[in-house]
This record gives structure tokens, sequence and C-alpha cells, in this order.
């Protein structure tokens, strides 16, 4: 009696071992999806800064501090530079700066038949999102000499659900703003080295 | 059975847009084109919530594209119904962008999504799924 019973418990938990398992398998993707997607704010970067980083952050983020050198604008629109650049145009340098800045997109949306009869939809949970990738690239010459070539890209990624949409524009407004500041952080990480670089005439 | 099959049929494709098939168009001189474009879903089908782009206001059904001829440098596209959605181009002259609708869930009506697209995957998408409404698209008055 005590032997079967013991055969029936352990078939039971054989039949029960693969649902927990597919569960823990589902839930552990629903929070790794919710963590990937809202662990990093926008606008912020995602690694921690310490030290010399977080100084060079706050001065990114802070009122823009213009570099040790005046440029002029080769090819970018100067509404739309990292701010330590736009703080050091002039027309008359001899230095000069080329800027680009490219946006991708992409989207995601659960199949509408799925989401209809998904309780989780009326509870608020994602019906898809929004992403933009910002890449940017700037270079530094004087001459034919390059000073220096900085290149930065962010991803960002906004969920929306049925009570909450964000707009393609406010993403795309921090998706560039963010990857200006990542510029700027590598412009004022380098400044010493680009000052000396463009009294000497240019060497990298 | 088979008049309910018939009427089901019916509502179904009803709301597709019919008209011509996507060809590109040339932009006038020191214009820029932003292509507009619905693929066909059967939820929101009945929705058709204006889209403004510069100057323009184009209304689509499910299946169809349009085409807004728009001035160079910024142009923003907006969408409303319970929600809104915005999306941003900065235009050059002659340039060429595309712009996908869809319509998903809402809370009382369903919400509009403006998808900014990568040409390829844009015009690809055009050329199956999309006709040129007609009249679709008129001058926005303010």
């Amino acid at each position: 009696m005590l032997e079967f019973s013991l055969v029936m418990a352990f078939r039971r938990l054989i039949g029960i071992v693969p649902g927990i398992a597919l569960s823990a398998a589902l839930a552990a993707c629903s929070v790794q999806t919710y963590a990937n997607t809202f662990s990093v704010p926008i606008g912020t970067t995602a690694a921690p800064p310490s030290g010399q980083q977080a100084a060079v952050t706050s001065q990114a983020e802070s009122a823009p501090v213009p570099l040790p050198f005046k440029g002029r604008l080769l090819d970018g629109n100067p509404r739309t530079l990292p701010p330590a650049v736009a703080a050091s145009l002039s027309d008359s340098s001899d230095i000069v700066f080329n800027y680009r800045e490219e946006l991708t997109h992409d989207h995601y949306t659960v199949p509408l038949a799925l989401s209809a009869f998904d309780p989780l939809t009326y509870v608020g949970y994602p019906l898809g999102n929004y992403s933009v990738t910002a890449f940017a690239s700037l270079g530094i010459s004087k001459g034919d000499k390059v000073l220096g070539d900085y290149t930065a890209k962010v991803h960002l990624t906004r969920d929306y659900t049925l009570y909450y949409q964000p707009t393609y524009i406010e993403l795309e407004h921090a998706a560039k703003a963010a990857v200006r500041q990542k510029i700027d952080e590598q412009l004022y990480r380098d400044s010493g080295r680009l000052a000396q670089a463009a009294a000497e005439g240019g060497t990298h | 059975m088979r008049c309910a099959v018939i009427v089901l049929a019916a509502i179904a494709t009803g709301c597709a847009v019919t008209g011509q098939p996507f060809q590109r168009q040339s932009a006038p001189p020191g214009e820029a084109e932003i292509y507009i474009y619905r693929p066909y879903n059967y939820a929101g089908s009945l929705l058709r919530p204006p889209v403004v782009c510069g100057d323009s206001v184009a209304r689509l059904g499910p299946g169809g594209y349009q085409v807004f001829k728009v001035q160079p440098g910024t142009v923003t596209c907006h969408t409303e119904t319970e929600t809104a959605d915005e999306v941003e181009f900065e235009t050059r002259p002659g340039g060429v962008y595309y712009l996908k609708e869809d319509i998903g869930w809402g809370f009382s009506i369903g919400h509009p999504h403006l998808y900014p697209m990568d040409s390829d995957k844009a015009v690809a998408e055009i050329q199956t799924c999309c006709v040129l409404e007609p009249g679709s698209i008129v001058e926005h008055q303010g």
C-alpha cells in the first residue's frame, strides 16, 4: 500500500514539474521584458557613473561649456548640435565640425486577436512598444588632419497600454538629447588632448 | 447559414479601400513627400481618424495610402482619437519619407498609432497592402 502511494506521488510530481517549469519560464520572460523596458530611464546612460565619469556626466547635463577652441560647421543643422559644439561655433575658425545624426524607428504590436482575449490587457499590460535608435557622429578636423572622431548610439523603448500611449515625437526628442549628451561627454573627457592638438595644428 | 456567411464576408471586406495600386510619384521641385499608408486590419476598420501633416489632412481607410507634399524643414504629423500620436520629420527638398498608420485597441475607441518607417520596409509593405485612396486628402483649414 505504501509502495503504491509512493508511486502515485512520484507520478503526480512528474506531471506537475513541467507545469511549474513552464510557468517559471513564462514569468521570467515577462519580468525580463519589463526590466529591459523600464530599467534605463529615458535621457540617462545605462552604465552607472563613477568618479571622473560622474563629473563629466554632470558637466554635460548642466549648462553647456564651450570647447577650448572654436570651429565652423561643415555639415549639420546648427540648431540640432550637441550643446558643447553649438557653444563653440565660429565662422572664421579653421577648425571644422562635421556632425551627423540618424534616427531609425521600430515598433512591436501584440497581435490584436491575442490582446483582445488576454485579461492582462485590461489591467494595463503592454499592447506593444515604440523604439527609436539614434546614432550620431562628430568629426573635428583642421586642414587635412583629423583632431577627433566621435560616435554615439542610443536606443530607447517605450511600451504603450490600453490606458497610456507615448508619442513617437517625445521618444525621438529624448533619443536625440541622449545621443548629443553622449557626444558632449566624450568631448569633455577628451578636451585636454583636443586643445593641445588644435594648438599644434592637429595630430591624432 | 449561407446568408450569414455572405453578410460576414461583406462586412469583413466592405471597409477596405479600393483604388490604384502603389506608384511612386515625383515630388514637385523644392518639396518633399511623405507617404502615409494603413494596412488592412479588421479592428478599427470603421475608424478614419484625421492625420494632419503640415497644411494637409488625410483620412485613410484600411488598405489605403496617400501622399503629402510638404515644404522642406521640420514637418509634424499628428493624429488623435481617444489618445494622440505625433511624429516629426526633418524633410529635405526631394526627400521621401514614410509613415504607417495603425489602429490598436482603445478604452472606448481605437487608438491611432503613427510609425515612421524605413523606406525599404515601407515600399515593400505599401506595394502589397495598399492602394491610392482617391479624395482622402484635403488642405487643412486652420
